[in-house]
């Protein structure tokens, strides 16, 4: 008998609140975390001006152990959101084996304004400046590493920077790990800082809208690049009924795989997507009719949301258009490596309370688009079965399926 | 019954040689690919040698076609893949019938291609770089590139752990195939020599050579070493279900046998929890692979010359293997390929792979001196002959990972 795994506390640093409560409240509100770009000038593009930036956000007061100043902007969103999730599972670290306790992180870019930092000395002509901490506080593995240490988990320690879905593939790492026995407790999320960097890639791709961000709307324009982190604790049923733990969710199984079709692009008839939820559904051995509510990678881009519709009516058949699908990018914007882990605690949230996150902005249906999104407001809706999919740059898939915990 | 893995091809691109006999042949000669640098302009540097890639020529092993999409870190993922690949019989036709997938260790993918980008959004105004430039910034670009050129439908991931990215992919990769999840995957890791990291690891005062009279060349677990070189180059191994290796007649080549992982929480900065991380990757992996440290024929050491580390590594080996430790045969490849980041687990392990074949151990090169209290009595400058019928290899990062992995010969099942 395997072990089976669950989500018991969440952690959050989003646009549209920190903690899972705040998150939560504005998530189903419909309130929007996107407004004009603060962390740099972009009036000179041509192709965006608007992001889903993290503001009035203090790591200090969530972070124990760990010096806000010593790290990137990325570990401490996700320092913040492990100590957030720590609180919400009302884990007792003391109680732990430090050695069986570990942590698994997706990121598409690490710690960008480190890089950013080491190009503007560069082109300055100022190599002086650049000093020890670029090679301290710059590589992805960082994020993590700063997680471990803030919380003392000294077991395994994951990266996976598989761009735009990579929340998914840690969170997926992670249930292997505890599933084979190696850890007794995971952290699994994403992080992500905002970045010039990748705000000029996407704007030089045309695909950032010039005002809001409209999924699967017949006028949608592109995504708004976003930033923030989700920790989930995830752990083994019986540690977490031992405990008296609350249980958002199980974690039921995932599937990955990989479009190997275009670096930027969606394959046209979405094959790849359509095997990774396939998989994802033959690894927890369950039919497609179980499935109550998607969470959409929806990211609001014209080719993204019509192929992600043809991806998911290949697996569902029929029954695709009675299944509830959201895309919260519509307020938090594109949260890069972080999106896939928001949105799994998204999923978690959804099963327990009975309630799906609106898809905000959709106003004139696409014909192309002909799902049903849960438009503008958030529905009552008994979730047993949620599957959050995820796709990337790299042709990187993946579909984690989460199901209410009984028996 | 758990699913066994097994190897079933190599691919490396190495400034030592671009096949594992070749490498082999390198490092039992001695052979060192440091050079001074000419990829990048050194100016305001204090340390000016690496081993970089004397010839990479990506059209030998990719064609002449779409290479232009490709940044080099990418041409050198998809150029050691076309290797693992036509090594293992995984021919186009079977990869459309069978899917394939990729599990990428690398520490920076490519920071120079970031590093470009930004630089040039600098400096021309952020309207006119490149968005295919863009394609490549991410760190998953190189796996993903990979997979389009040979159409690389299965489980692809990128792994990043510094150091050690490149023995934890092939962990990953490990765990993936036992739980079912792939069948077929090409595993190891890749890192490119350039401005940006070398900058990086030179500033913070990690690379040989940068205090005035101190040797030049990176010497591991000996008394003079003060700090490492920067080596690159990519190396995948074609993992499989043994069932499936077995059930297509394919040549096996050996058996990943375990793997385990652990944090130091004080990211080398208090030996004791150093060593005991260090210490206890090893043991997780012996446990899994349900073998002893009287077991293991060898040890292919993570030390590149680093003062810290490679002390704490030498102390865990002593940890683990307590009285067993002076017969334990150790080899340095890094001594020759430099540190190799992301690629370097994956680079060792196809050494030793490599090793297993002729059963000789290279030496450690230029090593002299054992430094007094590192309990290593088998670390040698000259080969040994070793029966070489398993081996562990240690990956010791220099922020608190540390991961290690034990390989054997094929015994059927």
């Amino acid at each position: 008998m395997q072990r089976r795994i669950v989500v018991t506390g969440l952690g959050l640093v989003t646009s549209i609140g920190t903690g899972r409560e705040a998150f939560w409240h504005n998530l189903l509100a419909g309130c929007s975390g996107i407004g004009p770009v603060e962390a740099f000038d972009t009036s000179v593009y041509r192709g965006g001006t608007q992001g889903a930036e993290v503001k009035a956000f203090c790591a200090a007061d969530y972070l124990v152990h760990l010096d806000p100043a010593s790290m990137g902007r990325a570990s401490q969103f996700a320092t913040a959101a492990a100590r957030l999730a720590i609180a919400d599972a009302q884990l007792d670290v003391s109680a732990l084996d430090p050695e069986r306790a570990g942590v698994s992180m997706g990121t598409t870019s690490g710690e960008p304004n480190e890089i950013e930092r080491f190009d503007d000395h560069v082109v300055e002509a100022h190599l002086e400046r650049i000093g020890p901490e670029f090679i301290a506080s710059y590589p992805c593995h960082v994020i993590p590493a700063r997680v471990a240490c803030e919380v003392g988990f000294a077991g395994i320690n994951m990266t996976i920077p598989t761009a735009c879905a990579a929340g998914n593939y840690a969170i997926a790492y992670a249930f292997d790990v505890l599933r084979s026995g190696r850890a007794d407790v995971m952290l699994a999320g994403g992080a992500d800082a905002f970045s010039r960097i990748t705000y000029t890639g996407f704007a030089r791709l045309g695909a950032i809208a010039p005002d809001i961000c409209r999924p699967f709307d017949r006028n949608r324009k592109g995504m708004i690049p976003g930033e923030g982190a989700a920790v989930l604790v995830l752990e083994p049923l019986s540690q977490a009924l031992a405990r008296g733990a609350r249980i958002y969710a199980e974690v039921a199984g995932y599937g990955l795989s990989c479009d190997a079709h275009h670096i930027t692009a969606a394959h046209p008839e979405g094959h790849g997507a359509v095997r990774a939820m396939e998989k994802a559904l033959a690894h927890c051995g369950m039919p497609s009719d179980a499935v109550s509510y998607i969470s959409a990678h929806g990211t609001g881009t014209p080719t993204n949301d019509q192929r992600e519709t043809v991806a998911v009516k290949r697996v569902f058949k029929e029954a695709a258009y009675h299944i509830p699908i959201s895309s919260i990018k519509s307020m938090l914007g594109h949260t890069m490596g972080a999106a896939s882990a928001i949105e799994a605690a998204t999923c978690a949230l959804a099963i327990l309370h009975g309630r799906i996150p609106p898809t905000m902005h959709l106003e004139e249906p696409d014909p192309e688009c002909d799902l049903d999104y849960v438009p503008n407001a958030a529905r009552e809706h008994t979730v047993h079965v949620a599957m959050n999919n995820a796709y990337a740059f790299g042709g990187n898939n993946s579909s984690v399926l989460l199901k209410r915990c009984e028996g | 019954m758990e699913r066994r893995v097994v190897v079933t091809g190599i691919g490396v691109i190495s400034a030592l040689g671009d096949s594992p006999a070749a490498l082999h042949t390198a490092l039992c000669e001695g052979r060192s690919s440091l050079q001074p640098i000419t990829l990048f302009n050194t100016d305001g540097l204090v340390c000016k040698q690496a081993h970089a890639l004397a010839s990479f020529t990506p059209e030998i092993y990719l064609g002449k076609k779409n290479l232009r999409a490709l940044d080099r870190t990418s041409q050198l993922v998809t150029a050691a893949a076309t290797l693992a690949l036509d090594q293992s019989g995984w021919s186009t036709e079977m990869r459309r019938q069978h899917e394939v997938g990729l599990v990428l260790g690398t520490m920076f993918c490519s920071v120079h291609t970031i590093s470009e980008f930004d630089r040039r959004g600098l400096t021309l105004g952020p309207n006119y770089v490149s968005p295919m430039d863009f394609a490549n910034t991410v760190i998953n670009a190189a796996a993903g590139q990979a997979a389009i050129w040979h159409d690389l439908r299965g489980v692809n991931s990128t792994i990043a752990g510094g150091i050690t990215s490149g023995l934890h992919a092939l962990a990953y990769a490990t765990e993936l195939i036992r739980n079912g999840q792939a069948t077929a995957l090409l595993a190891g890791g890749a890192e490119e020599l350039c401005f940006e990291s070398f900058c990086g690891f030179e500033r913070a005062g990690l690379l040989c050579g940068a205090r005035h009279g101190a040797e030049e060349f990176p010497i591991p677990f000996d008394a003079r070493r003060n700090g490492f070189t920067l080596g690159e180059g990519a190396a995948l191994l074609m993992l499989e279900d043994a069932d499936l290796a077995t059930a297509r007649g394919a040549p096996v080549l050996a058996e990943i046998k375990g793997h385990g992982s652990a944090y130091d929480l004080s990211r080398g900065t208090a030996s004791h929890q150093a060593i005991d991380a260090i210490a206890r990757a090893m043991r997780l992996a012996l446990q899994d692979a349900q073998m002893h440290p009287g077991d293991m024929a060898c040890l292919s050491a993570s030390a590149n010359g680093s003062v810290l580390t490679d002390r704490h590594e030498a102390q865990a080996v002593a940890v683990v293997c307590q009285e067993g430790v002076s017969h334990l045969p150790v080899t340095a490849v890094k001594s020759m390929l430099g540190e190799t980041l992301g690629a370097s687990g994956a680079m060792q392990t196809v050494a030793l792979l490599a090793a297993m074949r002729d059963d000789v151990l290279p030496g450690i090169r230029h090593l002299a001196q054992v430094e007094e209290d590192f309990p290593l009595h088998r670390a040698s400058p000259s080969n040994q002959q070793v029966q070489v019928r398993n081996g562990l290899i240690n990956s010791v990062g220099l922020d608190g990972n540390c991961c290690a992995l034990v390989i054997t010969q094929w015994n059927g099942i």
